[in-house]
Parts: C-alpha cells; sequence; structure tokens
C-alpha cells in the first residue's frame, strides 16, 4: 500500500519536474533575447556617439576651413591654404563615416545626403570666395558678399548639424533607458532562473532522500513480512512452492521441505527430488494432475500424502494456479496443507456417527419394543386378569384377592409408564421438523383432545394471546397437553379448577435471572393453574426423570410427564421454569427462541 | 375427475318416489316426511312391483305400525336438528309427544326396542352427523357450528363430537380433506 | 331394511390367537345373533372375499400387524373394490399413534379400534361398533364420513 502510494508520488514528482524544467528552459530562452537585445542597444548607442562624433568632427574640419580661409583673406598668406585639399579628403572621409553609420537608417542616410549637399555647396562657396580674394583686383562688395553667404551657408550647415546630433543624442538616450529597463529584467530574469534551479536541486535531492528513505522502509517490511510468512507457514502447517515455466525452475518454502519431513533446502527443489518424499500409492495420480495442468493451465485442487524419511504419512491438501510473474514469466503457484489432523478427526467424526446412528437405530428398536412388543404381552396379561376377574374372583380366598388386584394396579401401572416412555423416546428421536405453527391452533386441538378430561374436572380452560412459532409441531402439542393435563391431574378437588394459557412480556428480573441478552429473543409462555401447587424448593427437581413430589396413590403419576416437558422445551433451545406455592397453585414458564435463535 | 357435491336427501326421496309412482300409473298424495298416501285400489301386482323398485334406492316400506312409528320420530329428530329455528322454544320430547300423539315415555321404550340406542343418543348422532356436514361445508367456525346446534361452549361439542366418532372435529376435518386429496389425485 | 333381529355378519382377521379367542368370547358373551367368521391372517381373509358367493358381512376388524398381508394393505385392496363399499372396515389394533388412526381412516376404514386391556371394554367397545354401524345403515346416515374410533 505504501509502496503503490511512494510510486504515485514520484511520478507526480516526475511531471512536476518535468514542468520545472520547461519552465527553466522558457525562462533561459527569455534571458538569451534579453542579452540579444541588450547587445543590439550597445550597438546602437556605440554607432549614435560615432556618428555624433563623425559629425563633430566634420564641423570643426569645416570651422578649421573657413578660419583658414579667413586668416588667408586678411593676410593673404598662401600657408593658410596650402592645407586645403587635405581637408577636404578628410571630409570626404567623414561623409564615408557617416554613410556608413547611417547605412542601416533611411531617415539618417538622407539627413547625411542633404549634409553632403550642404558641405558641397559650402565648398563651393569657399572657392568661390578663394577665387575672388585671389583675383588681383579684389571687388570687396562682392567677397563681402560671398563671405556672407558663406556665414549663412555654415551657420545653416552647424544648425542642421546640431539638430542631427540632437536627434541622435535623444535617440542615444532613449536607448540608453532602454538599456537600463532591458539591464534590469536580465537581472530579474537571471535570479529567476538561478532560484528556481536551486529550487528543484533542493526538491530533488529531498525526494531522493525521502524515496531511499521508504525503500528502506519498505526493503525491512519486506523482510519482516517474509519472515512472517515463513512462521506463520510453519504454525499453520503450509507450504508452497513456485515453478516458472519458462526457466522451468521450482522453488521451494522453508516449510515445504518441513512438511516433507527434511529440513528447509535440504535437496534441489524439482520434481525429481520431490517424488521421493510423495506416498508411492499417490505417486501416479499426483505427477498426472500436476504435468496435466503443465499443459492446459488450469488450477489444480487434490488430497495426497507424504511419506517422510521416518515412515511418517501426512495428509496433505494441495492447490495450484496459474499466474505471470513480474517479468511476465508464466508461472505456477501451489500451496500444500497438512490435513493430517482434519483427516484423522473427520475419520473419527465419521466413525461416531455411524455408531450414532447405529446407537439410533437401537434406539428406535427399543423404542418399538415398548411401544409395541412390550405393550402386547402387557395388554394380554390385563385381558386375562379381567377375565379371571370376571369369572373367577369369587373362588379366590380374600388374600388371594387381594393379590389379586394388587396384580391389576400394578400391570395398569406398567402400562401408563410404557406409553409415557414411548413419548419421552420421541422428543430424543423422532423427526425434527421445525414448522411455523400457531400456538393457539395447537391449543384448540388440544382442549379437543382432552374434552373429556376437562368436562370431568369441571376445569375452566383460558387461552390467551398467543404467538405463531417455528417448532415442532407434534413435540409442543405433547408439551402442552403435559402442562394442561399435570395442572389437571394436580387440581384441588372442592373448588373450580381454572387454568390459563398466555403469552407474556419478559420481565427484567427474568433477564437477569436466565441471562436473556434481547427481551426479542424469546417467547415467553405461561401456564397458570390454581391447583395444589407445592415447595419452590422443589422448583427444579419436579423437571427430573421418574421424579414425582406427591407420593398419594390420589395423584398417580410416572415422573416422565415434566421429564419430556423439559427435553421438549430443550429441543427448542429453550428453558422452562415453574413457580409454585402450595395450595395456591402453579405457574409454568416456557421460554422457545424465535427463529433466529435456532 | 371427482366432483364433489352436496344434496337434499330428502327432496331427492321425494323425486325418486314422484318417479316410481307415476311410472307405476300408482295415484299418491306425498305426505309428510317419509309418508305418501296412495289410493286404495292398487293392486297386489303393482304394489309388490313398487316395493321392489323402490328397493333399488334403498326406500323401503314399512308396513308394521311400531316401524311406522319409530320412522315418524327419526323424521322428527331430524326436522329438529336441521330446521332449529322452527322450534325456538320447545323440548324435543314435547316436540315429539305432541306430533306423534303418544306419552314420551312410551315412545323413547318403542324407540330403545327397535332400534338399539336411545333417543337422546339418536339426537346426539343427528347432531353430530349435522356437525359433520357444516365442518366440511367450510363456511362455518367451529364456535357458530356450536351455536348453530344449540352446544352451550365448543368444548361441549368438541366433547360430543369425541363421543361419537371418537375424533376431535380437526381431527376429522383432516381426515376428509385427505380423503379428497388422495380420490381427486387418482 | 336390517333390523336388530336381523342377523350380522362380522369378520375378524387377526394372527394372535388369544385376541382372537377374546374377540369371540365377547360376541358369544354379548348373544347379539351375529355370526363371526375368523381369519388367521390378511391372505386368508382376501381369499375368502374374492370368492363370489359369499354374503358380504357388515362389519370386518382388520388387525394392522399381521404377517403376510399386512392389515393396511387388506384395507386399500378391498377399499379398491366398489363390491365391498357398502361393508363398513373396523381397525383392531395396539396402536393408539394418531398418524396410525388417520392413515387408516384416510385409506378408508370407518372405525379404528385400540385393543382395550380389559375385556369388559372389549365388550363394550363391540357393542358399540356394531350398533353405531347399525344406525349409519339403518338411519340414512353418511356412510362416506362414517368414522368411529375408540
Amino acid at each position: 500500500m505504501k509502496i503503490l502510494g511512494l510510486y504515485k508520488n514520484s511520478q507526480i514528482f516526475k511531471i512536476a519536474l518535468a514542468i520545472a524544467i520547461v519552465v527553466v528552459c522558457y525562462i533561459a530562452s527569455v534571458f538569451y533575447s534579453q542579452m540579444q537585445k541588450l547587445d543590439s542597444t550597445v550597438e546602437l548607442i556605440a554607432n549614435s556617439n560615432e556618428t555624433q562624433l563623425e559629425l563633430e568632427k566634420l564641423l570643426s574640419v569645416i570651422s578649421i576651413y573657413e578660419t583658414s580661409l579667413r586668416s588667408y583673406i586678411i593676410t593673404k598668406d598662401e600657408a593658410y591654404i596650402k592645407n586645403r585639399f587635405l581637408s577636404r579628403g578628410k571630409i570626404e572621409q567623414n561623409i564615408k563615416n557617416l554613410k556608413k553609420l547611417t547605412s542601416n537608417d533611411f531617415t539618417r542616410s538622407q539627413h547625411i545626403d542633404r549634409l553632403k549637399k550642404l558641405i558641397d555647396y559650402r565648398f563651393k562657396l569657399f572657392r568661390q570666395t578663394l577665387i575672388i580674394a585671389k583675383s588681383k583686383n579684389v571687388n570687396r562688395l562682392e567677397l563681402n558678399s560671398k563671405l556672407l553667404e558663406s556665414s549663412d551657408v555654415t551657420e545653416m550647415m552647424k544648425s542642421f548639424v546640431s539638430k542631427i546630433i540632437f536627434s541622435e543624442s535623444a535617440k542615444a538616450k532613449i536607448q540608453n533607458n532602454n538599456h537600463q529597463f532591458e539591464l534590469q529584467d536580465s537581472i530579474t530574469t537571471a535570479f529567476l532562473l538561478v532560484i528556481l534551479s536551486l529550487v528543484i536541486l533542493f526538491l530533488s535531492f529531498n525526494k531522493m532522500n525521502v524515496d531511499i528513505e521508504e525503500l528502506k522502509k519498505a526493503n525491512d517490511k519486506l523482510k519482516l513480512l517474509n519472515e512472517s510468512y515463513n512462521t506463520a507457514e510453519m504454525t499453520a502447517g503450509f507450504g508452497h512452492w513456485m515453478l516458472n515455466l519458462e526457466t522451468s525452475t521450482y522453488t521451494f518454502s522453508d516449510n515445504l521441505f518441513r512438511l516433507m519431513g527434511v529440513e528447509p533446502n535440504a535437496f534441489e527443489p524439482n520434481i525429481e527430488n520431490t517424488i521421493k518424499y510423495i506416498h508411492p500409492d499417490d505417486l501416479d495420480y499426483v505427477t498426472k494432475v500436476h504435468k496435466d495442468s503443465l499443459l492446459n493451465h488450469q488450477s489444480t485442487s487434490m488430497t495426497f500424502r507424504f511419506l517422510t524419511p521416518k515412515g511418517e504419512v501426512r495428509y496433505i491438501m494441495g492447490v495450484g494456479s496459474f499466474t505471470k510473474d513480474g517479468n511476465g514469466d508464466l508461472i505456477k503457484i501451489g500451496v500444500n496443507y497438512d490435513i493430517t489432523n482434519q483427516y484423522k478427526k473427520t475419520l473419527e467424526l465419521e466413525n461416531n456417527n455411524k455408531e450414532l446412528k447405529y446407537i439410533n437405530t437401537e434406539l428406535e428398536a427399543f423404542n418399538n419394543i415398548v411401544s409395541h412388543d412390550l405393550q402386547e404381552p402387557l395388554r394380554k396379561i390385563q385381558m386375562f386378569i379381567s377375565r379371571l376377574e370376571e369369572k373367577e374372583l369369587d373362588l379366590l380366598s380374600q388374600q388371594g384377592k387381594d393379590y389379586f388386584s394388587k396384580i391389576r394396579v400394578a400391570a395398569n401401572r406398567m402400562q401408563t409408564l410404557l406409553i409415557d416412555l414411548v413419548n419421552y423416546s420421541r422428543t430424543i428421536k423422532g423427526d425434527k421438523v421445525f414448522v411455523e405453527t400457531d400456538l393457539k391452533m395447537v391449543l384448540d386441538e388440544i382442549l379437543q383432545d382432552l374434552s373429556s378430561n376437562i368436562e370431568e374436572k369441571k376445569a375452566a380452560i383460558e387461552i390467551g394471546k398467543l404467538p405463531t412459532i417455528k417448532v415442532i409441531p407434534f413435540q409442543i402439542k405433547q408439551l402442552f397437553i403435559n402442562l394442561i393435563s399435570n395442572s389437571l391431574k394436580y387440581s384441588k378437588e372442592d373448588i373450580v379448577s381454572q387454568i390459563k394459557i398466555t403469552s407474556k412480556k419478559i420481565t427484567e428480573k427474568e433477564m437477569r435471572d436466565y441471562k436473556i441478552i434481547n427481551k426479542e429473543d424469546y417467547y415467553k409462555i405461561v401456564i397458570t393453574d390454581n391447583g395444589i401447587g407445592f415447595k419452590q424448593e422443589y422448583a427444579e427437581k419436579i423437571f427430573l426423570l421418574f421424579k414425582r413430589l406427591e407420593t398419594d396413590p390420589k395423584y398417580s403419576g410416572t415422573g416422565l410427564g415434566l421429564a419430556i416437558c423439559n427435553r421438549i422445551v430443550e429441543n427448542h433451545k429453550g428453558f422452562i421454569k415453574v413457580k409454585g406455592e402450595p395450595g395456591v397453585g402453579a405457574k409454568f414458564y416456557v421460554f422457545i427462541p424465535k427463529g433466529d435463535l435456532l | 375427475m371427482k366432483l364433489n357435491f352436496n344434496y337434499d336427501g330428502n327432496i331427492a326421496c321425494r323425486a325418486i318416489l314422484q318417479d316410481q309412482l307415476e311410472k307405476l300409473d300408482i295415484k299418491y298424495q306425498l305426505l309428510d316426511l317419509g309418508q305418501i298416501e296412495i289410493s286404495d285400489d292398487v293392486s297386489e301386482e303393482s304394489f309388490a312391483e313398487l316395493e321392489i323398485s323402490l328397493k333399488k334406492y334403498a326406500i323401503h316400506i314399512i308396513d308394521n305400525p311400531k316401524g311406522q312409528l319409530i320412522q315418524k320420530i327419526k323424521d322428527a329428530i331430524i326436522e329438529i336438528v336441521y330446521e332449529k329455528e322452527k322450534f325456538p322454544n320447545i323440548t324435543i320430547s314435547q316436540y315429539l309427544s305432541d306430533k306423534l300423539n303418544f306419552r314420551y315415555g312410551y315412545i323413547t321404550n318403542v324407540f330403545s326396542e327397535y332400534t338399539h340406542t336411545s333417543i337422546e343418543n339418536f339426537i346426539i348422532i343427528q347432531k353430530i352427523e349435522r356437525a359433520k356436514k357444516l365442518i366440511i361445508e367450510e363456511e362455518l367456525t367451529l364456535t357458530e357450528i356450536s351455536h348453530e346446534l344449540n352446544y352451550s361452549s365448543v368444548a361441549y361439542l368438541s366433547t360430543q363430537f369425541k363421543k361419537v366418532t371418537g375424533l376431535t372435529p380437526s381431527m376429522f376435518k383432516r381426515i376428509v380433506d385427505k380423503r379428497r386429496q388422495l380420490s381427486n389425485n387418482e | 331394511m336390517i333390523t336388530h333381529q336381523d342377523s350380522m355378519h362380522i369378520l375378524l382377521a387377526d394372527d394372535d390367537e388369544d385376541d382372537r379367542t377374546f374377540f369371540s368370547e365377547a360376541i358369544q358373551e354379548l348373544k347379539m345373533n351375529n355370526k363371526l367368521t375368523l381369519f388367521k391372517d390378511g391372505n386368508e381373509l382376501m381369499d375368502y372375499l374374492v370368492h363370489p358367493d359369499i354374503k358380504l358381512p357388515h362389519v370386518l376388524f382388520l388387525d394392522l400387524n399381521m404377517p403376510g398381508k399386512t392389515g393396511i394393505e387388506c384395507l386399500k385392496q378391498i377399499r379398491a373394490n366398489t363390491r365391498f363399499k357398502d361393508v363398513s372396515i373396523a381397525i383392531y389394533s395396539t396402536s393408539s399413534s394418531e398418524k396410525d388412526i388417520e392413515d387408516t381412516f384416510i385409506e378408508g376404514a370407518n372405525i379404528y379400534i385400540t385393543k382395550p386391556n380389559d375385556f369388559s371394554s372389549l365388550k363394550k367397545v363391540i357393542q358399540e361398533v356394531v350398533n353405531m354401524n347399525w344406525q349409519f345403515h339403518s338411519s340414512g346416515l353418511n356412510i362416506e364420513t362414517f368414522f368411529f374410533s375408540t
């Protein structure tokens, strides 16, 4: 689970890393383009400055020229003008330079072209002035006008140049400002780049650290798991093996070796070595199943025996199934389970079951003997007693008559005993089929069955609310027949016998006393009578087999009736309780679980 | 296929009598239960023929006076048991002696002598017979049946039912139902 | 019409010799002018009944637990034959189980008698059965629902 989480994390981490690298690349390219831009700005500024310089040089050449010309006019010294061609060359050079500098800008090169024209015109004026000045008779007026014009043109030129210089310097200023900005941006970008790289570096490092930690933990856990698996196999009697079908190599778990009765890794795991430990009787079957499965790749399940070197036989449940390992190789994994104990227990259980079935048939036979074969001769005895009584009794002495009457009483008692015994054995065996049964209907039927008995006792029987319960119908009928018969039998002679059967709610006290967890788990049915009752101290004994409280022959009984009741209630996983008070009556409480407890 | 049906024996009997008498051209008048009046000029031959033809239907001509009296007693009892609403405030003994014009003591003696049973017993048998019919018809509950038959309680009806049949009404019902099921499955 | 003067023809099939003796003694003592024929088992009984010349009995007493043909087998066989539809069948058995009673009634028995354990009860039972049978046959009662158990 954790390993899976880790894997998932690294996946996310990979994505984050990729995004970060893309971002870094982007920022780096932005930085590069900023640098490029910065470069061109610097170039532009240099160009502008150079242009200014050339222009100023130009102006100064022209000024020098003018000054020389003036000086010549005044002094007529030829030395002032001997360098004039040189200057002209200089200017040509300047113009050429300027042309070159402004070649990439149409407006600027136009400006330069105009400047050149102005300079050409100015030189024309120089020449004209010089010609006038050199002539013998200097026309003062003409010279003056030429000088004036020259001066004007120079001024114009100067102002034009200064205009250009101004525009150049303005441009340079803007460029400079831009340069400042770009420089700022570049610094920010560079800083960002560094920070981001650092963050990525840190995260990577951290992640690596965590990964290693997790890996270590996972490894530890795996080790522990492996160990506990080994222990578990040993404790539970499991052993497993693996067969790589690509490489045909077997792997056996330690405990598989132990199951075969040898130390772990006692031999090289393969079929040839293993079959030595398989019970010879099972060998063909086991190898066939295994080899078939290697062909059809179907899961296997079989029971066989290992025969250990010590000669011990172990019953093994072996299952095998096919899967693919991490490399995509087809492998068969098998688990062998030592079921020797279960097998032995099942055998034992089967034997017990057989014995039980035998006992049950015996019981049934016994039941038949009691209900039919024993009753037959007894009935005959009673029949002959009645024949003798009717015909021959007078021939007997008084003592003989007494004996005879005792024989009759004993025979009658034996008969009731046999009937009760049959009923009792029917509660032990018998078909225990649970059926939804309306107790009200059962009691209606019982009252019909007992009608003559009830009539005879002049009993008033009240039936209250009764539930429909899942029970064994004939047993539950027997239960209520016995309880009502009991109440009728132990009724008082002087008053009207009143018997009430109704269901009631379970009280808190009863829950405590009888350890009932939930009131809704049981039905409680109460049978109340106003008979002779009994002392509460006998309350438990009354349900015991052959236990009778009354010794008065008037209340004849076999001591089986209530034992049968107890038995029936137990068959229904319920319990029966009784409360008695001498001279007042008895209350029987029948607790029967509701369906789901059965 | 099995069919269940009910019928009125009385009407059936009358129809049979009418059929047979008309077949033999005997003039007749249907009187009370189990009695007809025929003209005196019926020949010995046709009388014998009538007797034979009726025997097939288990109808017997009773020609001794005591036998006739017993039949009358039985008919009267059946009448009371089956149509009790007609006789709200009369005891059976009263009704019998009034109807038959004999002392009740005489009636009971003659009855016991000929039928092996007492009038009281015969009444009980008839009442239980009616109870059986009502149980089978399934239209009334046991309580209603006990009321219909003038029993003070279901318990008393059950007691008497058991005395006559040896069975409880429930068991009786179960047996009849299962018998029907059995014959329907055939 | 059957009257009490007519003799009743009664059959009893029971493998127990003592029981047959008790039964015939009871019939004798009752002085009911009855004719009783005894059979030692079911086969003997059925051999007799299939004979076409016999006078049909009024009541047949049938023990359930008999060697050879059991009572219930005889009962089924008899009830399958319409010739015997007017013969009342009384089961005469030691078993008093409700199941046996119900089963035999369902198979067509009319009377179920648990063998009594004293002689006077036996006499009383036989008398009651004969009487009840006579009532049913003489008073136009529904034989189909003629059940009597004691």
